[in-house]
């Protein structure tokens, strides 16, 4: 902070070498360039990917076509997708965290058939919590449960995290057929005391 | 009540459409308010900052409200004279 305070009363005094220096009040010069610092600080850092794609912004084809069809009612368990009752197919429940993302295939009635995480995928630390790791492991799931004979899945999606859309898009890179997508977030508006915010 | 799994929250997927699916999934829990919700109780929000968030949200929808109403009066059609102003 001196050197800049320094720096700029060189600037008002004319001792500096360059000539075509903006001559800018010593007060507001600092207040600004500490603004501006932060604010190139914040643009420099890259946002967290927290899998919410769409969120904010709409795309103008899906913005325009129907959407009638997208949402289920009562008779859509009873459908059939390939041969298979809606209501029957096996459930891909994912938990994305911040730190990593867990995908678990399941019966209808909750019994594990096969459960992998970007951990046992042999990504160790913080390359568990990447979108990157989430996608491999989605894709060794599908392949591994391919084997099985499973080929459509209800999807399940737990959490905010860089795995929450990655995943998906690796289960079906890896050749599982997806016919929807259900959020089950847990989300509470009178909930229990979280833990105390982060000191930074 | 509870909410029937694979009714509420759901999106169907169509024709092997993914990410289409996801988006309007995220784009609904985003405009209900249930993702700020979430990120908004994993750590402990204070009395204090409880207070002036939602004071300044309060001021917000008011400004929010008359910057629309200005907006609809300035963009606003069948008016007799099309472009005031402008020769």
């Amino acid at each position: 902070m001196f050197v800049r305070v320094f720096r700029d009363l060189c600037r008002q005094t004319g001792y500096s070498n360059e000539h075509n220096v903006v001559r800018r009040c010593l007060h507001v010069t600092q207040q600004m360039e500490k603004n501006r610092d932060r604010r190139s600080f914040l643009a420099s850092v890259p946002r967290i990917d927290e899998g919410t794609e769409g969120e904010k912004f709409v795309y103008i084809d899906s913005a325009i076509t129907k959407k009638e069809d997208m949402f289920p009612d009562m008779n859509t368990s009873n459908m059939l997708f390939g041969g298979i009752k809606f209501s029957d197919i096996p459930i891909c429940h994912i938990k994305s965290s911040k730190n990593n993302t867990i995908l678990h295939v399941t019966k209808p009635s909750g019994e594990r058939i096969m459960i992998r995480s970007c951990g046992m995928e042999g990504f160790k630390n913080t390359r568990k919590g990447t979108n990157i790791a989430a996608q491999a492991t989605a894709i060794g799931l599908a392949t591994r449960v391919l084997e099985l004979g499973i080929h459509t899945v209800r999807v399940t999606i737990q959490g905010l995290g860089p795995g929450r859309m990655s995943s998906i898009k690796g289960l079906t890179m890896g050749g599982l057929k997806i016919i929807s997508v259900t959020d089950d977030t847990p989300i509470s508006w009178n909930p229990l005391r979280p833990r105390k915010q982060r000191k930074l | 009540m509870k909410h029937l799994k694979f009714i509420s929250r759901t999106v169907l997927v169509r024709n092997e459409n993914v990410d289409e699916a996801c988006r309007i999934l995220n784009r609904i829990m985003g405009s209900e308010g249930f993702l700020d919700q979430y990120r908004r109780t994993r750590y402990y929000e204070k009395p204090t900052q409880m207070r002036r968030r939602i004071n300044y949200e309060k001021c917000k929808a008011v400004y929010d409200e008359d910057m629309k109403r200005k907006i609809n009066f300035v963009l606003r059609k069948n008016r007799p004279e099309p472009f005031p102003g402008c020769y």
